[in-house]
């Protein structure tokens, strides 16, 4: 199968709604969506009753919010890019808007250019309309205060600091951090995956995949091509280490006298009971970071056309506010079959991945 | 008294703890520092409330030990107080004692 675009799965389901088939309802919420903003006017009417009937059917979500997105005025990539001069103050001086040629500096062009490319990967990918499929502005601070050993998003923006020049260097320079705090405003619009324990940890490997996975995608990297590190580049030649996090081979990504040893367990025999960060929120991400990794190398070939994109449904249209490891297991496994029939390769790869990092998939309704 | 704060989460996820006698505090911290003996049981700060969707930011504990006396106060980057920030950015410079905390199993 061609999956330059794997989304033109839409085009074989909504032949069957043109047939007002019933076995419409069981089309993906996610089809439906896309058939809403690319379908005929029939096509379309059809799929807003599917959505209607679904969201009635699971009691989420207001209706409202997804009628308002087919009204979206903005489908254009709208970046800004502020300075805070090194204070703590948000969003700070304006440097470079959309469109404008490159000034400011290479901070500010590391941060203009690699959310461009977070944005384009999910617009190319999944036929996301940026963060909240609304076509959202993408406005991102930097030079954030002193020795700021840091990187956030704070729920509107994000923010990078410029590091302390003894253990990190500036926040921008990997396009993975980029991309990984882009995706907690993915993540905000879509699964809301509280930020504490389990489903703090999965928001932060969500966030670890799809940054691995915009990296993956600027440098058309295969799975097994690619190095599945998050933040290489970011420490100064005084520390030991690669990168802050390794999906491939969690707990390894560095070892110094300074920071110490990289604490992420790939394995649920290790998981870290802790009430710091969280609740070990960028500690336990390891496991389900692990998986992904796992499933992408088992599936082969560019890891966002099959393991990304299940992921990606699974974070969209099935996780919950309170989601853990095992649903996000059960989840993923149920949409690799719902894509791919039951018992396929991918299914099976799915299942595999999860049950070598302790989590045994369990049938969902 | 000992004053001790624990920073942790951050994009990063490495922790570090820096600690100091209070009597190297400048007065107006040392208030601070004594406000948060006094206000400990009163305390409505958290760690955890962050702005919707919020992810990657700081969270800190700081404990006042006097004598056999601790108190403890969590709090993170977006419900701390200016006083409190000020003293948490000096004890993270003029720290006599620091260390990072190794978490893994």
């Amino acid at each position: 199968m061609d999956f330059k675009n794997r989304f033109d799965v839409i085009n074989r389901e909504s032949e069957f709604v043109n047939l007002g088939n019933p076995i419409c309802l069981i089309i993906p919420e996610y089809v439906n969506k896309k058939i809403m903003e690319k379908g005929s006017k029939k096509q379309k009417e059809q799929a807003w009753k599917n959505l209607i009937l679904t969201e009635q059917l699971r009691g989420r979500r207001s209706v409202t919010g997804l009628m308002s997105s087919m009204f979206s005025v903005s489908n254009k990539l709208d970046r800004t890019i502020f300075d805070a001069e090194n204070t703590e103050n948000l969003p700070g001086t304006l440097v470079r808007h959309e469109g404008e040629k490159a000034k400011g500096g290479k901070t500010v062009s590391e941060a203009y250019d690699y959310s461009g490319s977070t944005y384009n990967f999910y617009k190319d990918v999944f036929k996301r309309n940026s963060i909240d499929t609304r076509g959202m502005k993408l406005d991102s601070t930097v030079h954030y205060g002193e020795d700021y050993n840091n990187a956030f998003w704070n729920g509107t923006q994000m923010v990078y600091g410029d590091g302390d020049g003894e253990i990190f260097q500036r926040f921008t320079k990997s396009i993975d951090v980029i991309g990984h705090e882009l995706t907690h405003g993915v993540t905000q619009y879509e699964a809301a995956l509280e930020y504490d324990g389990q489903a703090g940890a999965l928001n932060e490997s969500f966030s670890d995949v799809f940054g691995s996975l915009v990296k993956q995608y600027a440098l058309k990297q295969k799975a097994d091509k690619a190095d599945w590190l998050i933040g290489a580049g970011l420490f100064t030649n005084k520390i030991k280490g690669i990168a802050l996090r390794s999906m491939k081979k969690p707990g390894s990504a560095y070892d110094d006298p300074t920071i110490g040893k990289d604490p992420q367990p790939g394995h649920m025999k290790n998981y870290v009971d802790t009430t710091s960060d969280n609740g070990g929120v960028h500690i336990n991400s390891g496991i389900p970071n692990r998986a992904f990794y796992l499933a992408a190398i088992e599936l082969g070939g560019y890891a966002w056309e099959k393991a990304g994109e299940i992921w990606y449904i699974a974070l969209t249209e099935r996780l919950r506010e309170r989601s853990n490891f095992q649903t996000a297991a059960n989840s993923t496994h149920e949409v690799a079959g719902t894509l791919y029939d039951k018992s396929s390769h991918e299914q099976n790869a799915v299942k595999k991945a999860w049950d070598q990092v302790g989590i045994k998939i369990k049938a969902v309704k | 008294m000992r004053i001790k704060v624990e920073r942790s989460g951050g994009f990063t996820g490495i922790p570090i703890s820096n600690e100091m006698d209070t009597r190297d505090l400048p007065s107006t911290l040392l208030s601070t520092a004594k406000k948060i003996i006094e206000e400990k049981k009163a305390s409505s700060l958290s760690s955890k409330s962050a702005p919707k969707g919020a992810a990657d930011h700081y969270s800190y504990k700081i404990s006042i030990q006097d004598g056999a006396e601790q108190s403890v106060i969590e709090c993170n980057q977006y419900n701390i107080s200016d006083d409190l920030k000020s003293l948490i950015k000096y004890v993270e410079k003029n720290f006599d004692r620091t260390h990072r905390i190794n978490r893994s199993k």
